[in-house]
């Protein structure tokens, strides 16, 4: 049992601004004073700091085979050693950490729960095999299906219960939490050499168009009523004018309504930001964007936001990873994966004098600045934009104008006449960045544990050496910058993992999946199944996917 | 100068950055230095036995430092003399100063190096003056000589600088090269492949590769990657 006295806490899920109040802690949640025996609880002092929930990473990089691919190409990566063995594993890594670094270096910023973002199903068993060698974190993960040939061929039918039964099928065999999608479409034509531009563009051999797909996946997520809505990475990702396809796509849910939740995602919106037609005149379009995510209480964003610096690009798209190869001459890894889909990788630094990588910094932070704090959540889209340590960087400039004046000193010109960063006054509060970061996320992903301290929320807290009765974000931003990295005790599912920025102790998260089995009838799509298996598939239906009991500590979170 | 010579023989890597400004400290200093023998961390009086002789930024190296590694490594001014063979990686990172081996080295001599001399009087292994895997440019200025044979992989991404072998070297000579000089006095195997920039000349026979063309003076390559490097004959 925990007693935290006297913190200040800030909980936007619960309207807590800032009120001194204390929290108490028992079997891993939280609860209410009456629940405990303060005579047996360790007490932790947190007089004049700042309480909040543990951070919730809804949109990273950090198990599977695109990862893992990436360290094996990225041999200067490993070269960085973060954590030498002692109690703790030894964790390695620059930008592209090891397994225990991921889970170490996410609990050192008070970070508690990250989801992977994109697994090709077919590599699931090596995605939570990865996610069971990362400590601390609960963690999740999000299977694509935008370019699945069962996908295309219930969209191009029309056939939305059989789709909704593969969906079903598809998250429980891949123990998934989601319906993610990337370039739907996209990477189908890549396989040909191609892409699709536009939400019109046919995908060859299915006849269908990204629009179909996008919108039957929506549809069938809201019936299905999954706690995470379609979570999208938009066509076009990447290309100078991409800001209209990105605003098209939102549109495509107009009039769809979830009261728990949004009914799109659109994921690191960053890099389908861009207005003008080329490289050459490449602008910010994110003012348009913004506009129309905050006229829609259906669709929430995250912001993808580049971090000068090393990073890696690694996505699901296919073509998009190839173009960018293409651009730096960088290294260049792509695979396919069975008929689902496929994966690019590409080594990248952002430099602060390049103008479409500052063009690309500061895209991200008007995203973070213009789209109202309850619609966009902060993510790096690690590894693409950069490294999650970098989180409290982009806090404290979220919250200080000053500090973003400094940064543009140093940065390309080119930002001065492409976007309008240098203009923006928003100065965002500490509640607005710990409900970017917590309360935001979590709703976004259908966590209702997550991302808040009200009674009965997982006991996940972290506690900061800032206290916002005294403190100006807007003039003290680099003790904002530096406070959030080095939380005065991170505290997971009760434990204290982390003291005064150092791990203290290795906790095992969970994994949370998803089972909507109930509510379709697998029935009705097993000849495809089988037939598609036979066909085309190198393993046998029955060897596909992951036992649950192969899981180190699974959560199955069913849906009725 | 500090004179170092080795307690006994090493039956695992001695991993040691060893620069002459070692040779600045108090010897107490110089004692407890620390250093891995394998996976255990000692200090060099442990491993060596240590002489000091005024105070200059040099070090001599006396005996069989051929499993000692590192040495050198990043050093930016004085002077390394080995009276014997040298481990791997030595002068690796070098910005500047000299390292000069009376016996043999092995792989990565010099490797990502920016300035400074290395002289081998003897033969060098792989890789000299290469980038480590995963970095995008080898060596980048300096000079590196071998006064014998040398293996393959020389210069790999190599950027800036001159590696002269006055005897034969291996195979993939330049690879990727960027920049810089490789001459070799002898013979050599596949040179140029994939180079962008930069100059081989080689005295005696190797294999071009077939992405070279004839120009004026010798050829011109790799047209792979657009390269415009040189490859001359002396
Ligand atoms: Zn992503």
């Amino acid at each position: 049992m925990l007693w935290i006295k006297n913190g200040i806490v800030i909980d936007p899920k619960n309207k807590v601004d800032g009120e001194k109040m204390d929290v108490f802690i028992k079997d891993g949640k939280i609860v209410d004073e009456s629940e405990v025996n303060k005579e047996e609880c360790k007490v932790i002092d947190a007089n004049n700091k700042l309480v909040v929930a543990g951070g919730v990473e809804m949109h990273a990089h950090i198990a599977g085979s695109k990862i893992n691919v990436g360290r094996t190409m990225r041999p200067e990566e490993m070269r960085i050693v973060r954590h030498t063995a002692n109690k703790l594993r030894v964790s390695l890594g620059r930008v592209l950490l090891t397994s225990p670094a991921i889970g170490y270096e996410y609990a050192k910023i008070g970070y508690t729960t990250a989801v992977e973002a994109a697994s090709p199903p077919i590599g699931s068993p090596h995605t939570h095999e990865e996610l069971d060698a990362i400590p601390i974190v609960d963690k999740a993960m999000l299977p694509v299906f935008g370019n699945w040939h069962f996908v295309f061929k219930y969209v191009a039918e029309k056939d939305r219960e059989k789709l909704k039964a593969f969906i079903a099928w598809a998250i429980e065999r891949t123990k998934g939490y989601g319906v993610k999608v990337v370039n739907p479409g996209g990477v189908e034509a890549w396989m040909y050499g191609g892409n699709v531009k536009n939400l019109e563009d046919e995908v060859p051999n299915w006849g269908v168009t990204p629009k179909e797909i996008i919108t039957e996946l929506v549809k069938s997520n809201e019936e299905l009523d999954l706690p995470h809505s379609v979570h999208l990475h938009c066509n076009n990702l990447g290309n100078p004018g991409n800001y209209q396809t990105t605003i098209e796509t939102m549109k495509l849910v107009s009039g769809l309504a979830n009261k728990k939740r949004q009914t799109l995602h659109v994921t690191h919106v960053q890099f389908n930001a861009y207005a003008g037609s080329s490289w050459r005149d490449v602008a910010s379009g994110a003012e348009e964007i913004a506009k129309v995510v905050n006229s829609m209480d259906n669709v929430t964003i995250d912001m993808g936001q580049a971090i000068f610096g090393h990073a890696t690009a690694m996505t699901g798209d296919a073509p998009f990873q190839f173009t960018l190869h293409k651009l730096t001459g960088s290294r260049w890894v792509n695979k396919d994966s069975e008929i689902e889909g496929g994966a690019g990788i590409v080594p990248i630094v952002y430099l602060p004098k390049n103008p479409v990588h500052a063009l690309q910094w500061a895209i991200g932070l008007e995203l973070g600045l213009l789209v109202d704090s309850d619609k966009v959540v902060l993510t790096t889209d690690y590894p693409n934009g950069g490294p999650f340590t970098e989180y409290p960087y982009v806090m404290a400039m979220l919250m200080s104008r000053k500090m973003r004046e400094k940064e543009l000193e140093r940065v390309s010109p080119y930002v001065q006449k492409a976007t309008s960063l240098p203009a923006i006054e928003v100065e965002k509060t500490l509640y607005d960045v710990i409900q970017m970061t917590r309360s935001l996320p979590a709703r976004v992903m259908g966590m209702e544990n997550k991302g808040h301290l009200g009674i009965g929320a997982d006991a996940d807290v972290a506690i900061y050496s800032i206290n916002p009765d005294d403190v100006d974000p807007a003039a003290q931003y680099e003790l904002i910058n530096s406070e959030f990295r080095k939380p005065v005790y991170t505290i997971k599912g009760g434990e204290i993992v982390v003291k005064d920025g150092a791990v203290v102790a290795e906790s095992w998260g969970r994994t949370f999946w998803v089972d909507a089995r109930k509510k379709v009838s697998l029935e009705s799509i097993d000849e495809d199944l089988n037939s598609f298996f036979s066909s085309y598939y190198t393993i046998q239906r029955k060897n596909y996917g992951i036992q649950e009991e192969w899981l180190r500590n699974p959560v199955r979170v069913e849906v009725n | 100068m500090l004179i170092l010579k080795p307690k006994f023989e090493f039956d695992v890597s001695v991993e040691a950055e060893l620069t002459p400004e070692l040779a600045e400290k108090s010897l107490e200093e110089i004692k407890n230095f620390r250093v891995w023998y394998g996976k255990f961390e000692k200090t060099l009086g442990e491993l060596f036995d240590v002489q000091k002789e005024g105070d200059g930024k040099k070090l001599l190296l006396d005996g069989d430092f051929s499993k000692v590694k590192w040495v050198g490594s990043g050093m930016d001014d004085g002077e390394i003399v080995i009276k014997g063979n040298i481990g791997a990686n030595c002068g690796a990172y070098m910005k500047g100063g000299r390292i000069t081996i009376e016996g043999n080295a092995d792989d990565w001599l010099g490797a990502e190096m920016k300035g400074g001399e290395i002289i081998v009087n003897g033969n060098a292994k792989n890789l000299i003056g290469c980038a480590y895997y995963g970095n995008p440019s080898g060596m980048q200025g300096g000079k590196i000589l071998i006064e014998g044979d040398a293996g393959n992989y020389i210069g790999e991404k190599m950027a800036g600088g001159t590696i002269e072998i006055k005897g034969n070297a291996g195979d993939f000579i330049g690879t990727e090269m960027k920049g810089g000089e490789i001459i070799i006095h002898g013979d050599c195997g596949y040179a140029g492949g994939d180079m962008k920039s930069g100059t081989i000349k080689i005295g005696g026979e190797f294999d071009l590769l077939p992405t070279f063309r004839k120009s004026e003076d010798g050829w011109t390559g790799d047209i792979l990657v657009g390269g415009e490097g040189k490859i001359l004959k002396i």
